[in-house]
C-alpha cells in the first residue's frame, strides 16, 4: 500500500471506528472500550510508520493526495504531511489511545456516544492538520466544535452547560469572521491572478494591498487567537477545562489548543506577510502578556484544573513568541513547545482525572502529603511538574529554551537599530519561566508534601495507588517527554525545512514596494 | 400551440394533476381509502422523476409562448421541490388518514410547479393562488383546537393582503409598460420614475409577505404552530421554495441597483437578525422553526444580490439543504398522543435516552440549519455568501454572516435539551411510526449525499 493511501487511512480510521461502534451492542461497555482502543492503537501504529517514513530532507508535501472535490469552486480534497504538521499529527495519534484508556473507568454514562465523539474529534483534528486546502481545513476546523460541545456538555461537571455554550459561541464567532475573510481571500486571488483555488499553495501567491491584508489577517488572527487562546480572548478556556471530563480536558489541552498556533504558522502569518510585519509588535506584546498573565493567575488558583488551564495560556504564549521571532531556533522551539505542552498538559490533566476519580474534589486545599499516600502517583506527578517547569532533559526545557534563545537573537539586532521593544518583551518573557516554576512548585508542594490528607481517604479505606492501566498511560507520556528532552535532534530535523520555509514566507514582503 | 410540447413540457404538472384526479375519485367512491398515500406518492415521485429526466436530457420548450416555459435549470429546481414533498406525505400518515391531506397538498403543489415556470404575471398569479388556497385549508385541517382556526384566519387575511399588494404592483407595471410579461419587472428595476418604482416595490413586498420577511412575518409563527406537523413541514419547506424560486424567476437577469438594493439588503438582514434572536425565546419547536425559517428566508433573499447567472443555482441548492434538514426535524419528532405536546421544547429534554435515533437526527438537522460544517447547511450558506461577496457587497456579506452567528445559540439549545438535560417528567411516550422513520432515513441519505459530494450536486443545477 502506498504511503499516501496510508495517510488517508489514518485520517478516516476514526470514522470506521464510529461505524464499528454503531454495530456494537448497546449494553456491552467493555466491548465498546476495547474496540475503540484497538482502532486508536491501529491509528497510532500507522501514523508511527508514516512518521518513520517521512523524509526530513524533502521540502514540501509528502504522501500527498489531491482530488477535485467541488471542482467549480476550485476546492479539492488535498491532504499531505509536511514539516509543519508531521509532529502534530504524531502527537494527535499518540494521545488518542491514551485518552481512550484514560476514560475507561471515568465514563459510565452514554458510553457509546462518548467514544463516538472521541473518534469524531480525532477525525476532525487529524483532518485539520493534514488538510492542504483552505475549504477542507475550515470544514475540519469547525467540525471539531461539535464533538467538543457534546463532550463538555454531556459528561462535564456541574456548570457544564454554561461552559460548553460559552466555548462554542466564543470559537464560532472567530470562525464566522474567518469564513468571511476566507471567501474574500479566494475572491481576491481570482481577481488578481484569474485562478480560483482554495489550495494553500495557490493562496500564498495572492498579492493583496496592505489594508486588505490587515483586515484579513485580523479576521484569521481573531479566530486563531481565540483557539490558542491569547489574552484577552482566553476566558472560555478555564471554564471549559474545569467543567470538561478528563478526556475532554486532555484533548483540549493536548491537541485542540495547538490548532490556534498551527493556524498562525501554516496560514495566518505566511498568507499575509506584510500585515504580519505590521502586527508583530502588538501580537508579540499580547504573547508576552499571555505568558506572564497566565502564569500569574495560575499562581493564585485553588482549583487544580484551573492551575493547569492557566499554565496552558502561559505555555502557548511561548509558542507565539517563538513564531513571531522569525529566528530559526525560535520557530523550531515553538514547534517543540507545542508538542511538549501537548504531552505535559495532557499528562497533568490525566493525573488530575485519576485523583478526582478517587477523591471527587478538585480543590487544592483539600489535598496534602500525597507522596506518602500514593507514592507511585507522586513520582509521575513530580516528573510532569518538572517537565512543565522546563527542567533540562525534559521536553519542556527544549521548547522554552529555544523559544527564548530565538526571541533574544531576533531582538538584539533590532535593539541595536534603536527598537528596544522586542528585547524588553524577551526579558519579560524570561520572568514567565520563574513564575512557571513558582506556580508549579507551589502546586506540587501543597499536593505532595505536608500532612497526608485527601477527601475520601481514611486509615481504614486508604486510597488505591495507580493501577497497571494508569501506570502504562503515564509511563508512555513520561517516556515521550524524556525522549524529546534528551534527543531533540530527531524531531527538529523533521521540522527544519518547514521552519526555514515559514521564515522565508513571512519575512519576504509579498508586495512589490516592500513593507511601507 | 404544439400538443407535443404541451404534453412533454408540462409532464410533471400533468402527473400531479393525474394524482389529484385519482384522489378525487377515491374520495368520491369511498373505497380504497388506504391507497391514497400510495397514489399521491406515486404521482409526486413520477412528477419528480419526469422533471429530473427532462432536465438531464436538456429539454427546453415554451408550450404557451409568453405564459409558460421550461428549461433544464428550472426543471431541476422543480424536481428538487417535488422530491421534497415525498417525506411530507410519508410523515402525514399518523395524522391524516382519509385522503384530504394528500389531495390538498397535491393541489397546492400544482400551483408551486406553475409558479416556477411562469412567464407572465397572469400565470404567476394563478400559480400563487393555487398554491396558497389549499394551504389555508390545510392549516384548518387540524381543527382539534381553536388556535388552528385563528392561525388559518390570520394566514388567510395576510395572504389576501399579499395577493392584493401583488395585483396592485402588477397593474402599475402594466400601466407603465403595457405588458404582462414578468420580464417587465426586471426591466423596471432600474426605473427612476415613481410609477415604475412603486410597482416594483409593491411586487417585491408581496413576495416578502409570502416568504415571511420581517416586518411582514407575524403570520408565520402562528400559522406554523396552529397547523399540524406535516402541514408545518409543507409550509416551511415547499411553500417557501415555491415563493423563492418564483422570485428568482422574477429577478431574471437583472442586477439589483440602488435604491431597491437597500430594500433588498435591509429587510432580509433584519429578518436574519430578528428571526434568529426571537427564536431563542420560543417555547415550542414549531414556533422556533417558524422564526428560523424567517431568518432562512433572509439568507435566500440575500442570494438575489449575487450575480444573476448564479442565483438559481444558489437558491435551489440552499432550498435543498434547508428543506431536507427541516423535513428531517419534523419526520424525526417522536409521535405523541396530542399534537400540541409533540413539539414542546421542554418535552425534548432527555430525548436521547428515550429515542436516541430521533435525538441524533434532530441534532444533525439543528447543526445543519445553524450552518455548522460539514453539514449541508454550511455549503449552501457558503455558496450564497460567496456570490454576494463576488458581486462586491463585502460589508453586506459580513453583516449577514454575523447575523447567522446569532442563530447558533437557539439551535444548540435544542441539542442541549436533548442530550444534556435530565429526562422530562411529562414527556409523552408513543410508538415510533415506521413511515416517519422511512422519511427521516430518506432525508438523512439526501443530506449525506449533499455533504459528501456537494460538487456533484451543484453540477446538476
Amino acid at each position: 500500500m502506498s504511503d499516501a493511501v496510508l495517510l488517508n487511512l489514518v485520517l478516516f480510521l476514526p470514522l470506521l471506528g464510529i461505524a464499528l461502534l454503531l454495530l456494537a451492542p448497546a449494553d456491552n461497555h467493555d466491548y465498546t472500550r476495547r474496540i475503540t482502543l484497538a482502532v486508536m492503537v491501529l491509528q497510532l501504529a500507522l501514523t508511527a510508520w508514516l512518521y518513520a517514513r517521512f523524509d526530513a530532507g524533502v521540502a514540501g508535501l509528502q504522501f500527498e493526495t489531491r482530488v477535485p472535490w467541488i471542482a467549480a469552486w476550485g476546492v479539492s480534497y488535498q491532504i499531505g504531511l509536511d514539516g509543519y504538521n508531521v509532529l502534530l499529527v504524531m502527537l494527535t495519534a499518540f494521545l488518542g489511545p491514551l485518552v481512550v484508556a484514560g476514560a475507561f473507568t471515568a465514563i459510565t454514562k452514554d458510553v457509546k456516544l462518548f467514544y463516538a465523539m472521541v473518534f469524531l474529534i480525532q477525525f476532525a483534528m487529524m483532518g485539520a492538520f493534514v488538510a492542504q486546502d483552505l475549504f477542507l481545513f475550515y470544514i475540519f476546523w469547525e467540525t471539531m466544535l461539535i464533538p467538543m460541545f457534546l463532550l463538555i456538555g454531556i459528561w462535564g461537571g456541574e456548570r457544564r452547560i454554561y461552559a460548553t455554550i460559552k466555548f462554542f459561541l466564543y470559537t464560532a464567532f472567530g470562525s464566522i469572521l474567518m469564513l468571511a475573510a476566507l471567501i474574500y481571500l479566494v475572491y481576491a486571488l481570482y481577481k488578481t491572478t484569474g485562478v480560483t483555488s482554495f489550495a494553500f499553495a495557490d493562496l500564498m501567491q495572492a498579492k493583496l494591498p496592505l489594508n486588505v491584508q490587515a483586515w484579513l489577517l485580523a479576521a484569521f488572527a481573531l479566530s486563531f487567537a481565540i483557539k490558542v487562546p491569547m489574552v484577552p480572548l482566553h476566558t472560555w478556556l478555564p471554564d471549559a477545562h474545569v467543567e470538561a471530563p478528563t478526556a475532554g480536558s486532555v484533548i483540549l489541552a493536548g491537541v485542540l489548543l495547538k490548532m490556534g498556533t498551527y493556524g498562525f504558522m501554516k496560514l495566518g502569518f505566511p498568507l499575509f506577510p506584510d500585515a504580519t510585519q505590521l502586527f508583530t509588535p502588538a501580537l508579540m506584546t499580547l504573547a508576552v502578556i499571555s505568558i506572564v498573565y497566565g502564569a500569574g493567575l495560575a499562581l493564585v488558583q485553588d482549583d487544580i484544573k484551573k492551575i493547569i488551564a492557566y499554565s496552558s495560556i502561559s505555555h502557548l504564549g511561548y509558542v507565539m513568541l517563538g513564531l513571531l521571532s522569525l529566528e530559526l531556533t525560535g520557530i523550531q522551539g515553538a514547534v517543540i513547545q507545542m508538542v511538549s505542552h501537548g504531552l505535559v498538559a495532557a499528562g497533568l490533566f490525566l493525573m488530575v482525572g485519576m485523583i478526582y476519580e478517587r477523591c471527587h474534589s478538585r480543590e487544592l486545599a483539600a489535598y496534602g502529603g500525597l507522596a506518602k499516600l500514593l507514592p507511585v502517583y507522586s513520582v509521575f506527578f513530580m516528573i510532569l511538574t518538572l517537565a512543565s517547569v522546563g527542567l533540562p532533559t525534559t521536553s519542556g526545557f527544549t521548547g522554552e529554551f529555544l523559544v527564548l534563545l530565538g526571541a533574544f537573537t531576533g531582538a538584539w539586532p533590532q535593539y541595536q537599530a534603536g527598537n528596544s521593544l522586542p528585547l524588553v518583551l524577551a526579558v519579560v518573557a524570561v520572568s514567565g519561566v520563574v513564575l512557571g516554576a513558582l506556580y508549579m512548585l507551589r502546586f506540587a508542594l501543597t499536593f505532595l508534601y505536608g500532612a497526608p490528607r485527601a477527601p475520601h481517604h481514611s486509615d481504614q479505606h486508604p486510597l488505591a495507588d495507580l493501577s497497571g492501566r494508569e501506570k502504562t498511560i503515564l509511563g508512555l507520556i513520561v517516556v515521550a517527554v524524556f525522549a524529546i528532552g534528551l534527543f531533540p535532534d530527531e524531531p527538529m530535523r523533521k521540522t527544519e525545512l518547514a521552519a526555514q520555509a515559514y521564515r522565508q514566507l513571512v519575512s519576504t514582503p509579498r508586495l512589490p514596494g516592500g513593507t511601507p | 400551440m404544439n400538443t407535443q410540447a404541451v404534453l412533454t413540457a408540462m409532464l410533471p404538472e400533468h402527473l400531479v394533476l393525474l394524482g389529484i384526479v385519482a384522489l378525487v375519485i377515491i374520495t368520491i367512491i369511498g373505497r380504497w381509502q388506504r391507497a391514497t398515500l400510495a397514489v399521491s406518492m406515486l404521482a409526486v415521485a413520477g412528477a419528480a422523476v419526469a422533471a429530473a429526466s427532462l432536465s438531464l436530457s436538456g429539454y427546453a420548450a415554451a408550450p404557451f409562448a409568453g405564459q409558460f416555459s421550461v428549461d433544464p435549470a428550472t426543471l431541476m429546481a422543480k424536481a428538487v421541490v417535488l422530491a421534497m414533498v415525498l417525506p411530507v406525505l410519508l410523515m402525514s400518515r399518523g395524522d391524516f388518514a382519509d385522503g384530504e391531506f394528500e389531495l390538498l397538498v397535491l393541489s397546492s403543489l400544482y400551483g408551486v410547479c406553475l409558479m416556477q415556470s411562469a412567464d407572465s404575471f397572469l400565470t404567476l398569479f394563478l400559480g400563487m393562488e393555487i398554491m396558497s388556497l389549499p394551504v389555508y385549508a390545510l392549516v384548518m385541517l387540524a381543527y382539534a383546537r381553536p388556535q388552528s382556526a385563528e392561525a388559518a384566519l390570520k394566514y388567510l387575511v395576510l395572504g389576501g393582503t399579499a395577493t392584493a399588494t401583488f395585483l396592485m404592483g402588477v397593474s402599475l407595471l402594466y400601466g407603465s409598460s403595457g405588458s404582462m410579461s414578468i420580464g417587465t419587472f426586471s426591466q423596471t428595476l432600474a426605473a427612476t420614475d415613481s410609477l415604475g418604482r412603486a410597482a416594483v416595490v409593491l411586487v417585491l413586498l408581496a413576495f416578502f409577505l409570502k416568504a415571511a420577511i420581517v416586518p411582514f412575518h407575524t403570520w408565520a409563527p402562528d400559522a406554523y404552530e396552529g397547523a399540524s406537523v406535516p402541514v408545518t413541514a409543507y409550509m416551511a419547506v415547499i411553500v417557501k421554495a415555491g415563493v423563492l424560486l418564483a422570485a428568482v424567476r422574477l429577478f431574471g437577469q437583472a442586477q439589483v441597483a440602488t435604491p431597491l438594493l437597500e430594500l433588498l439588503v435591509v429587510l432580509p438582514l433584519v429578518s436574519i437578525v430578528w428571526g434568529n434572536l426571537a427564536a431563542i425565546r420560543q417555547p415550542s419547536l414549531r414556533r422556533m422553526i417558524a422564526y428560523s425559517s424567517i431568518a432562512h428566508a433572509g439568507y435566500l433573499f440575500y442570494a438575489m444580490l449575487g450575480d444573476p447567472a448564479g442565483r438559481l443555482q444558489s437558491v435551489t441548492f440552499y432550498l435543498l439543504a434547508y428543506g431536507v434538514l427541516n423535513l428531517l426535524v419534523f419526520a424525526a419528532l417522536p409521535a405523541a398522543a396530542d399534537d400540541r405536546e409533540r413539539d414542546r421544547l421542554e418535552n425534548l429534554k432527555g430525548l436521547f435516552h428515550r429515542a436516541p435515533f430521533s435525538a441524533l437526527m434532530i441534532g444533525i438537522a439543528m447543526l445543519s440549519l445553524a450552518g455548522i460544517p460539514p453539514l449541508p447547511g454550511f455549503v449552501a450558506k457558503f455558496l450564497i455568501f460567496k456570490n454576494v461577496m463576488a458581486a462586491g457587497y463585502t460589508t453586506y456579506a459580513v453583516l449577514g454572516l454575523v447575523g447567522s452567528y446569532l442563530g447558533i445559540y437557539f439551535y444548540l439549545r435544542v441539542i442541549q435539551f436533548m442530550f444534556m438535560s435530565p429526562d422530562a417528567r411529562t414527556a409523552p411516550r408513543a410508538a415510533t411510526r415506521s413511515v416517519a422513520l422511512g422519511a427521516s432515513l430518506a432525508c438523512l441519505a439526501a443530506a449525506l449525499l449533499v455533504s459528501v459530494f456537494p460538487g456533484w450536486v451543484l453540477a446538476q443545477f
